[in-house]
């Protein structure tokens, strides 16, 4: 809690990912997060395309602690028959709350007809689905306002807000266009004037504050929004009260 | 506990700041006061800058570029670039003549950026030597070279103190055996942000390994200031990586 905002991180991974992360460990994500006031991360697991395997992981995992995490579901197109039964199975018996894709481990961009069932399952239960997002192929930010529009109850949340300026700049440009595309923050390029020109350009309503855990330190990317020159009431918006909204706390 | 602004509690000399325009990127801040204003800011005291002409393509330029940020109040200290050839080594000789020398920056533009000479002993002989021989730290950013190549040329330098630059996760197998192998090196922190590596680096190798630097503009100045007051380092641990291990690097520099 932070000045009376519960704090949330709309961004977190489950599993270990060796080659990067040294301490991958329950008891470190809950320190780092104490330490900088964060009351909650949400978390998944994107390294299988069954998406049960990953989402089981990431059930027990939440499950040790489900006042401090938050499950998303994860479902890949690579296994398109598998896709609305795990939503389901996610949402209904994990109680997940939300939808995390990573289309760099697919093979087909995201406005293109095999992701269609994830946007109709979050459209019908007006959910919030999380995508990576950036120079890759699949997940031009630009594209997302190809999708939004066709489902206006779900929410597109561009994660890392594109990473790199031209990205960026469409991210913004489909958040201006559309109320149902939102902007994620964590990023490993800490770009001066990011946080400001998002809060500024699309709106500190529409702006979610994420940090990638493990991968990156909730500490390092929580201090861009504190020390952004954006006023308190942005901040209180973008550390936890626009993800409080959509996850429907 | 944490509040929506911040603003550092100690001492604060950053230990990695660029100043100037690169060709492709305009820097946030126009001039010293400018700079002087975003420390501020934050809470920070000091910091050693380089200019962004010398890491793109000219030490030589870009340390003349950099007198006119200098100032006289001892807030900006040159972080001075230098470039493994003969009139680049030079300038730094005559700086140091001058008793201006007790810090620099070596560019490498090795060839993974096909450019320039990679980072090998028989390459770097001459410069390391002498900066090893006058007991000048040297500021090595990652990512123009091998990251083997630093481990390994290094080695052959066992009396050279060195700042290493700009670590990021994909570094995370890397640190720990090159901090291990590299007694006399520290670990600037700017980039390094795996979950709680900050915390476990002071647990495996000492506080006095590790240095706040910013890299601003390349980078915002605050987020990686605002991490370390927010992890269980104790305030004097805190003090050192902020600002008491670059000031006994500096110390120390020109001393055998």
């Amino acid at each position: 809690m932070i000045e009376g905002i519960k704090v949330i991180d709309f961004h977190g991974h489950v599993g270990r990912w060796d080659k990067w992360v040294n301490n991958y460990d329950q008891k470190l994500m809950l320190h780092a997060m104490d330490s900088a006031g964060i009351d909650i991360s949400c978390l998944f697991n994107t390294f299988y395309p069954d998406g049960t395997s990953g989402n089981d992981r990431a059930a027990e995992f939440v499950g040790r602690h489900p006042d401090r995490f938050i499950g998303y579901a994860v479902v890949s197109p690579e296994m398109p028959e598998r896709m609305v039964p795990e939503l389901t199975r996610a949402i209904d018996e994990l109680k997940f709350r939300a939808i995390k894709v990573y289309p760099p481990y697919t093979t087909c961009e995201i406005y293109k007809p095999p992701w269609h069932p994830i946007y109709e399952f979050a459209n019908e239960r007006k959910l919030a689905i999380l995508f990576h997002s950036g120079v890759e192929w699949q997940n031009h930010t630009r594209y997302l306002a190809k999708i939004a529009p066709d489902y206006p109850q779900a929410i597109f949340v561009a994660g890392h807000s594109g990473n790199v300026a031209e990205e960026r700049a469409d991210a913004i440009a489909g958040a201006q266009a559309h109320p149902n595309i939102y902007l994620e923050t964590c990023s490993t390029f800490r770009t001066p004037g990011v946080i400001e020109q998002l809060v500024n350009e699309a709106g500190a309503d529409r702006v979610l504050y994420g940090s990638d855990i493990p991968v990156m330190d909730p500490r390092a990317q929580i201090g861009k929004i504190i020390t952004a020159e954006i006023s308190d009431e942005a901040k209180r918006q973008v550390l936890g009260g626009n993800a409080s909204r959509l996850l429907g706390l | 506990m944490t509040t929506l602004n911040f603003k550092a509690r100690v001492p604060v000399y950053d230990a990695n700041v660029r100043v100037g325009d690169r060709p492709e990127e305009v820097s946030p801040c126009r001039n010293r006061e400018d700079l002087l204003a975003e420390m501020d800011r934050h809470g920070v005291e000091r910091a050693l800058i380089y200019h962004a002409q010398g890491e793109h393509r000219s030490p030589i330029d870009g340390n003349e570029d950099l007198e006119g940020w200098l100032g006289d109040d001892g807030r900006l200290q040159p972080l001075w670039s230098v470039l493994s050839s003969d009139p680049s080594l030079a300038q730094i000789k005559d700086l140091h003549a001058k008793g201006r020398v007790n810090c620099a920056r070596l560019h490498i533009h090795d060839t993974i950026h096909q450019l320039g000479l990679i980072f090998k002993p028989w390459a770097y002989d001459t410069l390391l030597s002498w900066f090893s021989d006058n007991h000048i730290p040297l500021w090595i950013p990652l990512l123009e070279t091998e990251n083997e190549d630093i481990v390994t040329t290094l080695l052959e330098y066992p009396n050279l103190v060195t700042v290493i630059v700009g670590a990021h996760y994909r570094h995370s197998l890397w640190v720990r055996p090159a901090m291990k192998a590299l007694p006399n090196a520290y670990l600037e922190l700017s980039r390094y942000e795996p979950l709680g590596e900050i915390e476990a680096l002071r647990d495996e190798f000492g506080v006095e390994r590790l240095v706040y630097g910013s890299y601003y503009s390349r980078f915002i100045m605050g987020p990686m200031l605002f991490y370390l007051h927010h992890t269980n380092l104790s305030d004097d641990e805190l003090k050192l990586v902020c600002s008491g291990n670059l000031e006994r690097i500096l110390a120390n520099a020109g001393k055998s």
